[in-house]
């Protein structure tokens, strides 16, 4: 296992892929890791992490447990731990997680809201 | 990352309900539910279920498959496949082990010229390898045109030719649905 974290490497180990020419309208949810490159409109509910690439474009609200974000994100993102903007990546909606990391050169609009815990009950 | 560009998974513990488009090879061990569009091949696996409209290119079915598969190229059912629903699809596999319910529509086949391109070819040559392919695409033997074997030609035209036996076994099937 060599661990470098950044790279797109370690993502083998996700079992589902969505290629960047597939377009989605519709619902997924599951247990397992999702590497999106292509469109995905909808919803989203995973156990699992999220990445939407460089190449993906989402309009669907996300119910996840981690996301990582290159790509392109319209609706709202709910987490149950992590929530990462990486650079180049445009999100607009709004983010609900734990953990919120947004990177230099990406490009957020909406609120954020880290205090989950406290608020589950509201 | 060379399994990662240019073709789509769907594991297996994956649900998508709606409908999904591509231009790329998708592999289903999850399930699939509503329609299914591809200009290339999908492949279900064993453990993958699609309940879906399907319209691909190419069609490979290990796992299972409820509703009607349209093909531009061509469907096979593997010893593990189940389907349920119509396939339309110029060229169909199903092998032994296969289960299958439903209808198969393999296009257009001129049934005369296909009698006359047989009957010529068994006066020329005795039972040459069945076309199961594209029967309709295959021109008649040219040598086999000699004018003086004509009235041989029409008389050998007369049994009817034995239709594919995936054709058959479609045949059969409907007639039990009939009978209920």
């Amino acid at each position: 296992m060599a661990g470098i974290e950044k790279v797109p490497a370690p993502r083998s180990g996700a079992h589902t892929v969505i290629g960047s020419s597939i377009v989605i309208d519709g619902e997924i949810s599951g247990d397992e890791d999702l590497v999106i490159q292509g469109t995905v409109k909808g919803r989203i509910s995973l156990r699992e992490s999220l990445f939407v690439e460089g190449s993906g474009v989402i309009e669907a609200d996300i119910e996840t447990a981690n996301v990582e974000v290159s790509g392109q994100v319209t609706g709202n993102i709910a987490a149950s731990d992590k929530v990462e903007l990486k650079a180049d990546c445009k999100v607009v909606g709004d983010i609900r997680a734990p953990r919120i990391l947004i990177a230099d050169g990406a490009l957020f609009k909406g609120n954020v809201d880290m205090d989950v815990k406290e608020t589950k009950g509201k | 990352m060379a399994t990662i560009d240019g073709s789509t998974i769907i594991g297996e513990s994956i649900l998508i309900s709606g409908s999904l488009n591509g231009d790329e090879d998708l592999t289903v061990r999850g399930r699939v539910e509503g329609t299914l569009t591809l200009t290339k091949t999908l492949v279900v696996e064993p453990t993958g279920v699609v309940k879906a409209e399907v319209q691909v290119k190419n069609c490979v079915i290990a796992g299972a498959i409820v509703g009607n598969v349209t093909a531009t190229e061509s469907v096979e059912i593997t010893k593990e496949g189940r389907m349920v629903g119509d396939i339309n699809a110029p060229r169909v596999i199903i092998v032994d082990g296969a289960s299958f319910r439903g209808r198969i529509d393999m296009g257009e086949v001129d049934v005369e010229a296909e009698r006359e391109t047989r009957a010529v070819a068994r006066v020329a040559a005795p039972a040459p390898a069945r076309p199961t392919l594209r029967p309709a695409a295959r021109p008649a033997p040219a040598k086999a045109a000699e004018p003086r074997h004509a009235e041989e030609t029409v008389v050998a035209a007369k049994p009817p030719a034995p239709p594919a036996p995936v054709a058959m076994g479609a045949v059969k099937r409907k007639v039990i649905v009939k009978r209920k």
